[in-house]
Order: C-alpha cells, then sequence, then structure tokens
C-alpha cells in the first residue's frame, strides 16, 4: 500500500504530517481527512471555535501534493446551502 | 531481589517470598499479545516495564484502547475474579520486560496468601477507578485534554521523559483519527509542555501538562496511591 501524508494548513502555518499512513489509494485518504475534519468540526462547535480556513494538503510517497480536502467539505451540504440563503438575503 | 513492579513492591517480604519462585522472567517486545479475546488466558503477569493495553474490540477493524497497565499492575486480571477469559486484547504497546506466572499457581497462591490476594484485589479495584475514569474522560473533555491525560498515564509509568509511539498509535490509543492526533499533540507543544517528533513525544513540562489536564487527570493516580502505594 502507499504512503499518504496529511498536512494540516490552516492559513497562517502549516502543520506537517511526518509520519503519513499506508492507505490503498487517494480516496481512502481523502476519506480519513474528511472524517478528521468531522471529528474537529464536532469538537470545534462544542467549543465554539471556528475551523476557518483549515485544509487539509495530501501529498504521496515523495511527498508531492496531490490534492487538497477543505474542512467545509465535511460539514453537511443542507446547511451549507442554508447558510449560503441566509448571507445573500442578510449579507454580514 | 529488586523488583520495579509496584505491586509485587507492596508486598510483604514473606508474601513476595512466596511469588518469587512462581515468576519467570520474559522480553516482551512491541505488539507482544499477552492476552487474546476470549481464550483461556494460561498466564497473567507483573510488568517491571514498558507498557500494555487492554483493548475492547468492536465492529471497528482495530478497537478502542479502555486500559493500560505497566509497572503499576498485573495483566490477566479476570484469573483474580474467578473467569478464566476476558473479551478484551492485551497487547505490549512500549516494550518492555515483565514476569509471567502460570494461571493454575496464581490460583493456588490466591488461596493460601490472604497477604497478595489483598494486593491484587485492591489493584482490580485502583484499575476499575481508572477505566471509569476514561469513560468520564471521553465523555466530557476536549481531546486535547484527553491526549495529556493519556500522554501523563504513560509517563507515570515509565523513567524517561520520552515517550516512544507513532501517532498512528495514539489515534488507536484515544479512538481518534490520525490528522487528529497531529493537530492536538500540535498544540500542546504550542503552550511548551511537550515536544512531538517523529515516532516520539517528549514531555518539556510535568506541570503544566497536568494542570492542563485539569480533572483529567488525578483521581485514579490518586486512588492507585491510597490502595498500594507510589505509582510513579
Amino acid at each position: 500500500m502507499p504512503r499518504f501524508f496529511l498536512h494540516i494548513d490552516d492559513g497562517a502555518e502549516r502543520i506537517e504530517d511526518e509520519e503519513g499512513s499506508l492507505l490503498p489509494d487517494l480516496t481512502a485518504a481523502r476519506n480519513e481527512a474528511l472524517t478528521s475534519a468531522r471529528q474537529l468540526w464536532a469538537a470545534a462547535i462544542l467549543q465554539q471555535r471556528d475551523l476557518g480556513s483549515r485544509r487539509f494538503i495530501i501529498s504521496d510517497a515523495d511527498n508531492t501534493e496531490i490534492d487538497i480536502v477543505e474542512m467545509d467539505e465535511a460539514l453537511p451540504v443542507s446547511l451549507i446551502v442554508r447558510l449560503q440563503g441566509k448571507s445573500l438575503s442578510s449579507p454580514v | 531481589m529488586d523488583y520495579k513492579n509496584r505491586l509485587i513492591q507492596a508486598l510483604s517480604d514473606a508474601d513476595r517470598g512466596v511469588l518469587q519462585p512462581l515468576l519467570t522472567r520474559a522480553e516482551l517486545p512491541r505488539g507482544c499479545e499477552l492476552v487474546a479475546p476470549q481464550r483461556p488466558i494460561e498466564q497473567a503477569w507483573f510488568l517491571e516495564s514498558g507498557l500494555s493495553s487492554i483493548i475492547a474490540m468492536s465492529g471497528r477493524e482495530q478497537g478502542v484502547e479502555v486500559g493500560l497497565a505497566g509497572r503499576d499492575g498485573l495483566v490477566g486480571l479476570p484469573l483474580l475474579l474467578d473467569a478464566d477469559r476476558t473479551p478484551h486484547r492485551i497487547f505490549m504497546q512500549v516494550e518492555g520486560v515483565g514476569y509471567r506466572i502460570e494461571a493454575n499457581d496464581l490460583t493456588v497462591v490466591l488461596d493460601k496468601h490472604q497477604g497478595i490476594r489483598k494486593t491484587l484485589l485492591r489493584y482490580v479495584q485502583a484499575y476499575a477507578t481508572q477505566t471509569t475514569y476514561t469513560a468520564m474522560s471521553n465523555a466530557v473533555d476536549t481531546v486535547e485534554a484527553r491526549m495529556a491525560r493519556w500522554l501523563l498515564m504513560t509517563h507515570d509509568r515509565q523513567d524517561s521523559d520520552e515517550i516512544s509511539l507513532t501517532h498512528e498509535f495514539l489515534a488507536l490509543m484515544l479512538g481518534i483519527q490520525r490528522p487528529t492526533v497531529t493537530l492536538s499533540l500540535h498544540s500542546l507543544e504550542g503552550m511548551g509542555l511537550i515536544k512531538a517528533t517523529r515516532g516520539l513525544v517528549k514531555v518539556r513540562n510535568r506541570a503544566g501538562l497536568e494542570a492542563f489536564a485539569g480533572n483529567a487527570y488525578g483521581v485514579p493516580e490518586a486512588e492507585y496511591e491510597r490502595l498500594i502505594g507510589p505509582l510513579r
């Protein structure tokens, strides 16, 4: 199985994944990122924190960036649609 | 003979003398399985060093850690409670050394020597307290506080400030995703409490880590010391 690295970029800095994990393919790596994003959102919401513009940068075994998973992708689609509707009718 | 196992240390000289000829020393490499789920437990282990994880098996591939034991404890508690097996899996997550005692020998010793039985049963109570506080911590604490608690519990059971574990392992221990491990270590590191490098976590500020863990850490450790004696 190939090794994938899931670095976290929070806009200000990049938190390196030094170990990586062995996963069957990129889909599995994206799924790990998404599951983790759900876990991070759950904690963030409970603590009234915002994950802001955090994202996962997925690299392959050579540490070449091959994909990006935004934290937002883990949020329920219906929530995103509702919030978009809100921001259109009442811009902040 | 000098033992590092806290339970053996807590015994009277006479009781230790009863146990000594029944103990066989063994090196326990990382990953070594001490108890297999739902199989007769043939030996119990007094650990001298290293760390064992008690894993509750579930539908999940790997299960989740529900308890840990090192030189503070005995692996094979069902044998003390008249049970010959457990649904849990127990394996070494940090390599170490242990003393093995055959299940039959242990049963005879427990029957004949009240001092040994009482000490080991008090450890069962201390261990039960640990697992109930793990349940509480899982229910109410942040991932960072749980991580701090876990690092403190590991630190208690070894002499060195360096904890040798991969993020993948920590993820299994805490039942979280690996990137969540990376982030929570990063946040503890940002507070100057630890230094995390590949496969290694160094405790830099033990008191700070305890303060950060807050209520997540301390009660089971105090219970252990009340029931058995010094933990660290």
